[in-house]
């Protein structure tokens, strides 16, 4: 080697170095000082917090482990890196990134094969609910995007075949049961805007689909589709398939309301969060200020929560919905028929429903969940507490 | 810790290396002590003791076994305490769970298990350790009379938890005196690079479809997504394991040690002998040393010679983990090897590469099915699956993991052949300059990767835990 080269190579090797520890120091520095956030709205989850240190957190481990989670959640350019994973896994051709595939234009949830001794635990307390009361019981298992658009991946991972699936529960419920099918109503019309690309709920378009299909079973007469005066809410909306694939390459969606002609009429929406505590009240299924933020779904009817009243003001009976968060934009399209409306959700009761509601208000119950959900549940056993 | 962790690579590795660095040379070695010490109780806080009193026992065995030089028999019994106590240390955390369950069904016993969870590194520190003595008392080796001196070697934590099987000898003079320079420090980031990236970016990667694979119904799959299954187990296990040792090598380096080397393209072997003089090179030669030759080698007739081969290779399977798949899995290359033995390994010299190479790979990949399954009955059915067993020869499923992970798999077949090494040895001798700033480049390309696969770590197993 020439000595000019000997001496370029030394230069090179020292770069080396500097880029090697450099790299470190400087990310490991910043991620020590930045300022820490506790919710990273744009993956929708809460970020790990320091972890103390103490003889009893070192010897369980509980400490060097959540230090590791605590130091990927906080790390510097933490979103960038993010996107950069997902960029390399759409560029090597990679299909599906955590639980989620990606498609041309939109991203569908892989549902795998349920535990079917829940799926009948489910079914039972369902049958159960509708022998236990006076009331007529209509159940309605909505599919999800993903059953209708996976045909669209090339070679398709199996997937739960949600028309088997929902035959399989509505064989199982009683004949007493009025079962909705919405199935057709949906497929029908999957070349509409009737689920979101990044997010796992349908649109107000989808729900408003089911609505007029399930009119006649329910008894009352739909409007149509043209009565409504739309309002594109938000055009901004990133759903909870973006916050787990932060991909990109899918537009944002659009979140339409679905107002009366003449104004939407004046309600009272109470929402309770914990029992015995007041709920929150409001004049509107619309709650704004959830536009502002990441999840803006939550603008139908606010966040989960175990119990939600709607009085609507107008004329007819009293609906009971246990549900899933697909009810929360479909009861925009229930309240011109219905003077009371009253949604659970099973997920966050944990005592018997008799508790809570006197059932002897309502004069209808509708069961409304999606085929996901509903496959993975396990608190709607819960149905049977006494 | 784990190499391939944000905690390690931004915090404890640039801090450790800047201070050795600085560092005069009389205090390096308490510092890798106390390093070595942290590094392995931030996974276990408690078995550190364990290591620690390990390492004490061999070091006053080595001490006495130097003092009684000329009286052979102490010298054996002091042997025999080292030997037997890291041997005790194995065959209580590592092997009493398959020990007890065996007897409890050979005899119809109940005996409880007291299911020890196994510590980390005890197969790897064990061995390391017991390298020592024995060497000390074949004489092949100098005593160790400064303990913090010796306990740097067990314990420093580039090969603590998962090798290379670093022998005393190995490293004895570099213990006692070793340089630090750019120069080193700069090659052992580009090996240590070259490791992170294999295991981040590859084996983690693929890994994803076994464990899609391994979670189903081997009683239903098709043979083409049983293949596709136990090749990316295949990949994984490669590029975790080399890509953990290029890593210890690369920051021994650093610190100035030579460790020696583990993998050489081993799935380019062409017969089951070549396989394992490729493969964790290390413990092959550990077991050759301290086992065949001990036994008799091949000096002591054929039958020996073939009672040997079985009994190291049985040996090395369990070494693996304590269960009969492992067993299992060292007896069948012992048969194999014997085989070759036999004569087969001539023929296979004069097949053509191609088919030697593929018989080779085949037997490999038929044997991680043994390896990795979590039962002998698993193993059974998903090799049944794997040759048709099923009725089913490909499927969407397989389709699907193919075509999801082509490009992964094709980066894996190409760094497991030797095209790359070859082409950068040739741009060595020709353009020396040129190759280091694309190194450099590429580095950077690593790092920047591999630090956006760390911060979202869904998934970042670690094999050799349960060694």
């Amino acid at each position: 080697m020439k000595k000019s080269d000997k001496k370029g190579s030394h230069i090179i090797e020292i770069i080396s170095c500097i880029i090697f520890f450099g790299f470190f120091i400087i990310f490991a520095l910043i991620t020590i000082f930045k300022p820490k956030e506790k919710f990273s709205e744009l993956e929708n989850k809460s970020l790990e917090r320091k972890p103390k240190l103490s003889a009893k957190t070192w010897f369980d481990r509980t400490y060097t482990d959540k230090l590791e989670k605590y130091v990927a959640d906080h790390f510097s350019g933490r979103v960038g890196w993010l996107d950069l994973k997902s960029g390399i896994e759409t560029a090597v051709g990679k299909k599906e990134i955590g639980g989620i595939y990606v498609l041309k234009d939109r991203l569908i949830e892989k549902v795998g094969e349920p535990d079917y001794s829940d799926v009948d635990k489910s079914i039972e307390a369902i049958n159960e609910f509708s022998k236990e009361n006076d009331f007529p019981v209509y159940m309605m298992l909505v599919p999800t995007s993903a059953e209708f658009y996976k045909d669209e991946l090339a070679y398709f991972y199996p997937e739960l075949d949600q028309r088997r699936f929902i035959d399989y529960v509505y064989s199982g419920l009683d004949d007493n049961i009025s079962k909705i099918d919405v199935y057709d109503a949906l497929s029908s019309h999957k070349n509409d805007y009737v689920y979101y690309r990044t997010d796992h709920h349908w649109t107000s378009l989808g729900a408003y689909y089911a609505y007029a299909a399930a009119g006649e079973k329910m008894g009352y007469v739909p409007h149509e589709l043209s009565y409504y005066d739309v309002e594109h809410a938000s055009d901004s909306f990133k759903g909870t398939f973006y916050s787990k694939t932060l991909n990109t390459s899918v537009k944002d969606d659009t979140m339409d309301y679905y107002h009366d002609p003449d104004g939407d009429k004046p309600m009272t929406v109470e929402v309770t969060q914990v029992f015995g505590s007041d709920p929150e009240v409001s004049d509107s299924i619309y709650y704004r200020d959830y536009l502002d933020v990441k999840d803006k779904y939550a603008s139908f009817l606010g966040t989960n929560a175990p119990i939600v009243t709607i009085r609507t003001g107008n004329e007819g009976g009293k609906l009971l919905i246990i549900k899933d968060s697909y009810a929360h934009c479909y009861s925009q399209f229930l309240t011109d028929h219905y003077s009371e409306i009253t949604l659970i959700d099973m997920r966050y009761i944990q005592i018997s429903y008799k508790k809570i509601i006197d059932v002897s208000d309502y004069d209808d119950a509708l069961v409304l969940y999606n085929v996901s959900s509903f496959a993975g549940d396990t608190d709607l056993k819960k149905l049977l507490y006494s | 810790m784990v190499f391939s962790s944000l905690v390690f690579l931004f915090y404890f590795l640039p801090i450790t290396m800047l201070i050795y660095f600085v560092l005069p040379d009389k205090f390096r070695n308490i510092f890798i002590l106390l390093t070595g010490l942290f590094f392995y109780a931030w996974g276990e806080p408690k078995y550190v003791v364990i290591m620690l009193i390990s390492t004490a026992i061999d070091y006053t065995a080595g001490l006495l076994i130097n003092k009684f030089n000329d009286k052979r028999n102490i010298q054996t019994v002091f042997l025999l305490v080292s030997v037997i106590m890291n041997l005790s240390l194995l065959g209580v955390f590592k092997y009493s769970s398959f020990i007890i369950t065996t007897i409890n069904s050979l005899f119809g016993l109940n005996i409880t298990d007291p299911q020890l969870p196994l510590p980390i590194g005890i197969s790897f520190y064990t061995f390391q350790s017991m390298s020592y003595t024995i060497d000390l008392y074949m004489k092949k080796i100098k005593v160790q009379k400064n303990f913090f001196s010796f306990a740097a070697y067990v314990t420093l934590f580039p090969q603590i938890v998962a090798g290379p099987i670093v022998r005393y000898e190995d490293v004895a003079r570099e213990i006692d005196c070793r340089t630090i320079s750019i120069s080193k420090v700069s090659e052992g980031i580009g090996k240590f690079l070259k490791g992170l990236a294999k295991k981040v970016l590859l084996a983690n990667n693929i890994g994803l479809v076994w464990t899609q694979v391994k979670a189903m119904d081997y009683g239903e799959i098709s043979a083409a997504t049983a293949w596709i299954g136990i090749l990316a187990f295949t990949f994984q296990i490669y590029f975790d394991f080399s890509g953990y040792s290029d890593m210890a090598i690369g920051l021994g380096k650093m610190l100035g040690f030579n460790f020696p080397i583990n993998f050489d393209h081993p799935y380019l072997s062409r017969s089951i002998s070549e396989f394992w003089r490729r493969w964790h090179i290390t413990l092959g030669s550990w077991f050759r040393e301290y086992v065949y030759i001990p036994l008799g080698g091949n000096r002591k007739g054929f039958a020996r010679t073939i009672i040997n081969l079985l009994i190291v290779w049985s040996l090395t399977g369990l070494w693996h983990g304590s269960s009969w798949n492992f067993m299992l899995w060292g007896f069948y290359f012992g048969v194999l090897i014997v085989i070759e033995r036999l004569g087969w390994g001539k023929i296979l010299e004069k097949l053509p590469k191609a088919v030697s190479m593929l018989y080779t790979f085949i037997l490999v990949v038929l044997g991680w099915v043994l390896f990795d399954t979590n039962t002998l009955t698993d193993a059974w059915h998903f090799i049944g699956a794997m040759f048709g067993a099923n009725g089913i020869l490909g499927d969407s499923t397989a389709l699907y993991l193919l075509a999801s992970n082509a490009v992964i798999f094709a980066l894996c077949i190409f760094a497991s052949t030797d095209i790359f090494t070859k082409f950068t040895d040739k741009l060595q001798q020709q353009k020396p300059m040129q190759l280091k700033i694309a190194a450099i480049a590429a580095q950077l390309i690593i790092l920047v990767n591999c630090t956006a696969y760390l911060v979202d770590a869904s998934y970042n197993p670690f094999l050799y835990f349960r060694f």
